[in-house]
């Protein structure tokens, strides 16, 4: 009898002493591990200290192609999140679908929208309207590896400026260093694969009429190129191939010179090569132009309006200055707010290292890249065409030829 | 009453889970099969049967279904012949062969995703184990996960090397369920030991082989996680497997019914293997003196 009135006691106490405000929980579905994931820790805690009646539960899934999957399987399920980080070319399949809430309204109230770059802005838009706000922004930079260089016989600052520049640098390594297993370049992951593309003045989907040209005379000579590093100049491992991870773990291994990839990478690569590491622009052929990579974060519109507020709150949080200032420094992804610049730790990351800052530099040339729905499909079919070309398993007009055909199809159906 | 309902009462919830779990999501991937979804529309319009005359007319879908067949034409002997072999010398008892049974069952119960890592590592083209060991004999690099005529080998061993344990267990707890007595009228017969096999061992584990038949079969037609983490059915769709496949075409590009239709296919093949080895195997399955 005793036991069970300290038990009704204890329970009284414990739901008296709850705090007066109701807690809302959100549930946020990402993609950051290692590095990148504790620095997301780090900004969500911060947001709890500051807005202590909303939880954020935060779940690392996989890559953006594996939220995209478990996203859409979820929804038959009702098993969504309230918050999803979207990769910024395939979030429009779900804006079309009505899944994403229509952010506008949210931003036309929120002093956020004066504060974002217009690329960020910008990105975010699917058929005028905004339905992910940008927190991980990127685009593709040119790595470098000084020591390699060094040790093939090059200047640390020899030119990568365009397609040849950054061939003869690569056949100079392999060259000199081929026989001890290092590398001149490693293959270009899709995200670099579009930038190669967009250099050479053309893209996959054109970004005004949303016409197919992944078969246009000027992307299958950028495929040309790409692939030729690999099977013609043997300058590039082939396990990179069919693994972009383990072309990034060749870099990072100190195996490879050159390495064209995401400025969000940085971190890694830094921690990785430490003062080795060198950063160009990406290479400019016909143009200087480079797509604007990185995810988006968007509200699921089935969830409930109270869910909504707090979903937004911490998406705006998300974005701020301080939120971002901790997330440039800590990853190289780009800066989205204006004014992240002015907090200490992003203008110590910007002023200790010149590399982070190379993206920056490149914003005015960047450019977001069409995300009609058919993307998404387009861009899973691109790993097996790039796969069969760079092996020469296919011809590349061919290869791109019948991608193109097959992406026009499935935008009629 | 209540002790003629009482069996009925305690098995319910089991048979309600399996109605649940199993046989309703049959029902419903049938029922997909004859529409178009994409998981997120609500709803589903009832195409007849496009999903299966698309797959039907494709040349992926062929493609998947000859690479499946050479995939199993080729691992389920092999795995099934390496099993009885290496099974004979485990059938005695002591510690070191109770040690070696463990070491060869230890893949079996291995994570096949870290499994397919390792393997992936080991035939790295630059990085990788074997050809650190080839390039030691002098021989150049292989490219064995870029090259479509090699890369189903290296899935036909890894899973092998995975699958390999379980066989050899079952075929230990047949061969152990052998006379003794027929080795020694064998011997003293003048039998010699492939004869003595051929002749006392093969027949009296059919039984053991027929299981182990059906049950590989069934497997290498499942086979998905190996082939995922390593090639994700390239190079040039060289290992592209049907399950690959109805992953990709359901939970990749979002046709479920396609997807669906195709897991039907699946499930008809298996369905007529199943009854085909039974008609041609069964007779010869059980020996008799």
């Amino acid at each position: 009898m005793t036991s069970l009135k300290t038990l009704a006691i204890g329970a009284a106490l414990t739901v008296f002493s709850l705090p007066a405000w109701a807690e809302t929980d959100i549930t946020f579905w990402h993609s950051f591990g290692g590095g990148n994931g504790k620095a997301l820790e780090q900004i969500i805690s911060d947001f709890e200290k500051k807005r202590p009646d909303i939880k954020v539960t935060a779940q690392e899934i996989g890559d953006y192609n594996d939220i995209v999957t478990k996203l859409q399987a979820a929804i038959p399920a009702k098993r969504y999140p309230d918050v999803v980080l979207l990769e910024i070319t395939r979030y429009g399949l779900f804006a079309e679908k009505g899944i994403l809430e229509n952010l506008t309204p949210y931003l036309d109230k929120d002093p956020l929208k004066e504060q974002l770059y217009n690329f960020a802005l910008d990105v975010g838009k699917y058929k005028g309207s905004n339905y992910v706000i940008p927190f991980n922004s990127s685009t593709p930079v040119t790595y470098y590896n000084k020591a390699l260089l060094r040790a093939a016989g090059l200047p640390d600052t020899v030119p990568l400026k365009n397609f040849n520049d950054l061939l003869g640098a690569a056949k100079t390594v392999q060259e000199k260093l081929g026989a001890q297993g290092k590398f001149g370049i490693t293959p270009m992951g899709q995200f670099a694969r579009w930038g190669i593309v967009m250099s050479n003045d053309s893209d996959l989907i054109d970004p005004v009429s949303n016409d197919v040209i992944v078969d246009s005379p000027k992307t299958v000579a950028a495929y040309e190129w790409m692939a030729d590093l690999v099977r013609k100049y043997k300058v590039a491992s082939v396990d990179g191939i069919t693994d972009e991870d383990a072309a990034k773990a060749q870099f990072t291994a100190g195996n490879v010179a050159i390495n064209l990839d995401s400025t969000g990478v940085f971190g890694g690569f830094k921690k990785a090569l430490g003062d080795d590491l060198g950063v160009a622009p990406f290479p400019c052929e016909a143009v200087c132009r480079v797509p604007i990579g990185g995810a988006g974060i968007g509200i699921v519109s089935m969830i409930d309006a109270e869910k909504k507020k707090a979903a937004y709150d911490f998406i705006s949080y998300m974005a701020s200055p301080e939120a971002n200032a901790i997330w440039f420094a800590a990853t190289g992804y780009l800066p989205i707010n204006k004014k992240t610049l002015d907090v200490k730790v992003a203008a110590d990351a910007a002023n200790k290292d010149e590399g982070i800052t190379v993206s920056i530099k490149q914003i005015d040339y960047a450019r977001g890249r069409p995300r009609p729905p058919v993307v998404t499909w387009m861009r899973k079919m691109e790993y097996g065409v790039w796969e069969s070309v760079a092996l020469g398993q296919k011809q590349v007009p061919d290869a791109l030829k019948e991608l193109a055909a097959q992406t026009r199809a499935q935008t009629t159906n | 009453m209540l002790v003629r309902f009482t069996p009925y009462a305690m098995v319910l919830p089991i048979v309600l889970c399996i109605l649940a779990f199993t046989y309703w999501p049959i029902l419903v991937s049938f029922d997909l099969s004859f529409r178009h979804w994409d998981f997120m529309s609500s709803d589903k319009p009832f195409v007849g049967l496009s999903n299966y005359s698309e797959l039907v007319r494709s040349d992926e879908f062929w493609n998947s279904v000859t690479i499946t067949l050479i995939f199993t034409a080729i691992s389920v002997p092999l795995r099934l012949a390496l099993a009885i072999a290496i099974a004979r010398y485990l059938t005695t008892e002591s510690k070191t062969v109770r040690a070696l049974r463990g070491a060869f069952f230890l893949p079996a119960v291995t994570s096949s995703v870290a499994i397919a890592v390792i393997w992936s590592w080991i035939f790295s083209t630059d990085a990788g184990v074997a050809n650190a060991l080839l390039n030691n004999l002098g021989i150049a690099k292989v490219p064995w996960l870029q090259t479509p005529s090699l890369a189903l080998w290296v899935i036909i061993i890894v899973n092998t090397w995975k699958q390999l344990g379980y066989d050899i267990v079952i075929y230990v707890a047949g061969l152990q369920a052998i006379p003794e007595d027929l080795y020694e009228a064998a011997k003293m017969d003048g039998g010699k030991r492939w004869h003595t096999f051929r002749r006392v061992t093969f027949p009296l584990v059919m039984p053991t082989t027929y299981f182990l038949l059906i049950v590989s079969v069934i497997e290498s037609f499942q086979i998905f996680t190996i082939v995922d983490v390593m090639t994700q059915g390239g190079p040039a769709m060289s290992t592209d497997m049907m399950v690959n496949m109805l992953y990709r075409t359901g939970f990749t590009l979002f046709d479920v019914g396609k997807g669906s239709a195709l897991a039907v296919l699946l499930f008809v093949f298996l369905v007529v293997l199943t009854v085909l080895k039974s008609r041609i195997l069964g007779k010869r399955v059980h020996y008799e003196h």
